[in-house]
């Protein structure tokens, strides 16, 4: 890779030498930048994946779905099921099969036998028993612990045969099997800390540097036959999205996870790249109102700030066209889409005005919270700001480090409206107004508090699993109420590479990386 | 000279006390916690209350604090919230990073500012002095920031001679751990290399009119010997104080080459820190960074007093 040309020099033959030196010492030996990639066209074995995303994993959340742990979850772990992303139907995982009862109230899971975790012990049903009740404790965050707490009966029939008693049926039983990593009992306290990583996943964990990365091995005792191709994967932080689109353009990385939205779009048609936009679709920017601030408390002035805002130009101008404009939540795939329902909102600052004067809050000064950490949340603030001036109304902005805007979205102390961006919108729809803040029907960031909505909600979840419903009223209440207006449905990013193929992840963007392989 | 040392000293304890009372009450004072960042923004409340108390955030800070007191007292930093791991060592790990990168570039500075600093100075080539004197300005006037991004550009994308971020322990693998400091030391190198030149320069040419000088010329020493053995020496001593104050800026200035090329040093621990409101590490890098301004003090003030008797005088 490196070609050098060292010129003969009459004079200064020492400082020549010298330099010389220098540049075999630097270059000649061997190359952090070359390090990795191996192979030929076609998969074969071999080569260490190096990935860059933008913050530390975080190892207290491994059960929750959190970001930075989308190179961790499905690599080092499995899950029990995992959904086909065309038709939604859960597949095999660590569970090879399982029976749920008319009712939606029992279901028996049959476990995949000749599975090892990574300090060589058999994987059973305990674990699986023992993961659910993990999530069902306080200390222990995850979004679908609503899920796991409506269980309320479970014993193992034998080694490999989970029995769950749910209390009521439950629509989203399966989105717990695929976000749930199935952990290893005997050291769950030290994945927590951070300190021992024991799944039965592709890879194990070599190293773990708090605030720079991780290295993963090959784990020679995979469950799945000949898998993975690739030696190893490092995954190290790179805070800043810039520096991790000049590790991936010096070849010294081949898979950037979640960019910017305008730094992945960068590369999109250069054919050594590849950027990969998740089908899960759950990366959706919205501004919520916290419905106790005035004028906020009036519907039709939080139609009205719906009205106002181009969706459009967010798209474009700041997520660089990857999504789609919506009025709802939903991805594409969610059950409960509607195309003509997603496209109520538009950009009428007519109507806003309209509905925004007949609230009498023409003139209402209004602030928007963002988190600052974030810079696209930035760029939707400002856009957000200006189209709510020409629908006559003064707003300022509030930019806020993520602990307080977290703290404040949580504790219901935000100042007005604020801009953030929500998940869960791509499998059962309970999922999203059981589990996400902002939807969540019992406590939500918006203290929107309606008997109606959680009426809708338990409706929508109290379906025995892998059963349709009718999620009309449901949309057509939020579409009504707006103390969430939904702007854009976008993904997650995966940038690779083009020597990188095969990259897999599953409905909850969990890289799978049993079938990539680096090519020459 | 003891009595004076035994009188500066409990003064210096003071400060540091004092200190650790604002280290521990400033971060603090900032909205969200620890609890908010490790339970993931969906949590429940019970959820982050749980994590709170198992923190040991829900204590009262009076107790908190003398934890923490005590603990330092017995070389004890605390164990980072987030991170849970030992803060000496994550302080560690990092402070081997942030000093490996000072040192490079301030080699970096010596050596090019050095070299500049002598041509400019002796001016015998008006041709290669101009074009010198060009790329100590240009050395000048381009901040890090600027020069990272151009040099990331130039040697990892366009030639990808070099890896474009990244770091590797020089006791792991010492080439590799070259390839990737060489950047980052030249970004944070160049400006102070550029003032290093400049200062150098001046002295050259304050010195070459002294009359040893013109002794050494009418002598017949050679140019080059009177140059090297001559005036270089005797032109470095306002060099070094100006370097002394490099260096404190060298450190300052790392912390911006570190987000460019993606180093874990000191500035990326502690932004991090306070970022997610991670008490410990924010408490102990304040209180590190006034222990080394006030042990740089007491220092100096001793060795001023042991040169100059009118000081300690004072203290009587």
């Amino acid at each position: 890779m490196f070609q050098h040309h060292v010129r003969p020099m009459r004079r200064g033959r020492s400082a020549a030498t010298a330099l010389l030196t220098c540049a075999l010492v630097l270059t000649g030996c061997k190359s952090a930048v070359d390090e990795s990639g191996s192979g030929s066209s076609g998969p074969v074995r071999g080569g260490t994946l190096s990935i860059v995303q933008s913050a530390d994993i975080a190892p207290a959340t491994f059960l929750s779905q959190n970001n930075p742990n989308f190179a961790m979850i499905r690599t080092v772990f499995n899950t029990l099921t995992a959904y086909d992303h065309d038709t939604l139907k859960p597949q095999p995982e660590l569970a090879t099969g399982w029976d749920v009862s008319e009712d939606g109230t029992s279901i028996t899971l049959r476990l995949r036998e000749g599975v090892r975790f990574h300090n060589g012990r058999d994987f059973t049903a305990d674990d699986v028993l023992f993961t659910i009740r993990a999530m069902q404790r306080e200390d222990v965050a995850t979004q679908l612990k609503h899920v796991a707490l409506a269980i309320d009966d479970m014993s193992a029939v034998d080694d490999h045969t989970v029995r769950l008693h749910l209390s009521h049926p439950v629509s989203n039983l399966f989105d717990m099997f695929e976000m749930m990593p199935i952990v290893d009992k005997d050291t769950f306290g030290d994945l927590l800390a951070g300190k021992k990583f024991i799944g039965t996943g592709p890879f194990k964990v070599v190293r773990y540097t708090p605030g720079s990365g991780v290295k993963l091995v090959r784990n020679d005792d995979y469950w799945v036959k000949n898998r993975p191709y690739l030696d190893g994967i490092d995954i190290s932080v790179q805070s800043q999205s810039q520096s991790m689109l000049s590790s991936l353009k010096s070849g010294e990385s081949q898979l950037a996870l979640d960019m910017a939205p305008l730094d992945a779009v960068s590369v999109r048609d250069d054919p050594r790249y590849n950027v990969i936009e998740s089908d899960a679709n759950d990366s959706v920017y919205y501004v919520g109102s916290n419905v106790a601030i005035p004028p906020l408390d009036k519907p039709g002035v939080r139609r009205g700030v719906a009205w106002a805002i181009d969706r459009g130009r967010i798209l474009n101008q700041t997520l660089g066209g990857i999504g789609q404009t919506s009025s709802l939540p939903w991805s594409t795939s969610s059950p409960a889409y509607g195309k003509d329902q997603a496209a109520t909102y538009r950009h009428d600052l007519d109507k806003a005005k309209a509905l925004i004067g007949q609230a009498g809050a023409t003139g209402a000064r209004l602030k928007i919270a963002y988190n600052a950490g974030f810079a696209t949340n930035q760029a939707i603030a400002e856009i957000v700001q200006f189209n709510l001036k020409q629908a006559g109304l003064r707003v300022t902005l509030v930019p806020l480090q993520a602990p307080d805007f977290f703290s404040k979205l949580t504790g219901g102390g935000l100042p007005g409206l604020f801009v953030n961006v929500h998940g869960f919108n791509q499998l059962s729809p309970a999922t999203e107004v059981k589990g996400a803040f902002p939807f969540n029907a019992d406590k939500n960031a918006s203290g929107f508090d309606s008997d109606r909505y959680r009426a809708l909600a338990k409706s929508v979840w109290e379906v025995p699993a892998g059963q349709d419903t009718d999620y009309g009223p449901l949309n057509t209440f939020l579409l009504d109420q707006q103390f969430v207006s939904d702007l854009v449905v976008s993904s997650h990013t995966y940038t690779t590479s083009s020597k990188l193929h095969k990259v897999g992840y599953n409905m909850f963007d969990y890289l799978d990386l049993d079938d990539a392989y680096l090519s020459r | 000279m003891l009595r004076y040392a035994a009188r500066r000293v409990p003064s210096a304890v003071v400060v540091l006390l004092v200190a650790s009372v604002i280290v521990f009450i400033v971060p603090r004072l900032a909205e969200g916690d620890a609890a908010d960042v490790l339970a993931g923004p969906d949590a429940s409340d019970a959820t982050r209350d749980a994590v709170r108390a198992d923190l040991g955030l829900t204590r009262n800070p009076v107790v908190q604090y003398l934890i923490w007191l005590r603990g330092l007292f017995t070389g004890d930093l605390g164990t980072s919230y987030i991170r849970k791991q030992p803060a000496g060592e994550a302080i560690g790990a990092a402070l081997g990073q942030t000093v490996t990168l000072t040192l490079a570039a301030l080699l970096i500075a010596l050596v090019l500012g050095g070299l500049a600093g002598i041509v400019m100075g002796t001016g015998r080539s008006p041709v290669l002095t101009r074009a010198v004197n060009s790329l100590v300005s240009l050395a000048f006037a381009v901040p890090p920031y600027v020069s990272g991004v151009l040099l990331v550009l130039l040697f990892a994308v366009s030639i990808r001679l070099l890896p474009a971020s990244g770091y590797q322990a020089v006791y792991d693998d010492p080439v590799i751990a070259l390839q990737y400091l060489v950047m980052p030391a030249v970004c944070l190198g160049l400006p102070t290399a550029a003032v290093i030149a400049r200062f150098l320069a001046a002295s050259v040419r304050q010195v070459q009119d002294e009359e040893f000088v013109r002794t050494g010329l009418a002598k017949g020493l050679s140019r080059r010997r009177l140059v090297r053995a001559h005036i270089v020496p005797n032109a470095l001593p306002p060099v070094l104080t100006v370097l002394g104050i490099q260096v404190g800026q060298l450190l300052g200035g790392a912390i911006v080459v570190e987000a460019i090329f993606g180093w874990h040093g000191i500035g990326d621990l502690l932004v991090n820190s306070v970022l997610s409101r991670d008490y410990v590490l924010v408490q102990d890098l304040l209180l590190f960074t006034v222990a080394v301004f006030v042990v740089v003090q007491v220092l100096t003030d001793l060795a001023h007093a042991s040169i100059d008797p009118r000081v300690r005088l004072e203290v009587r």
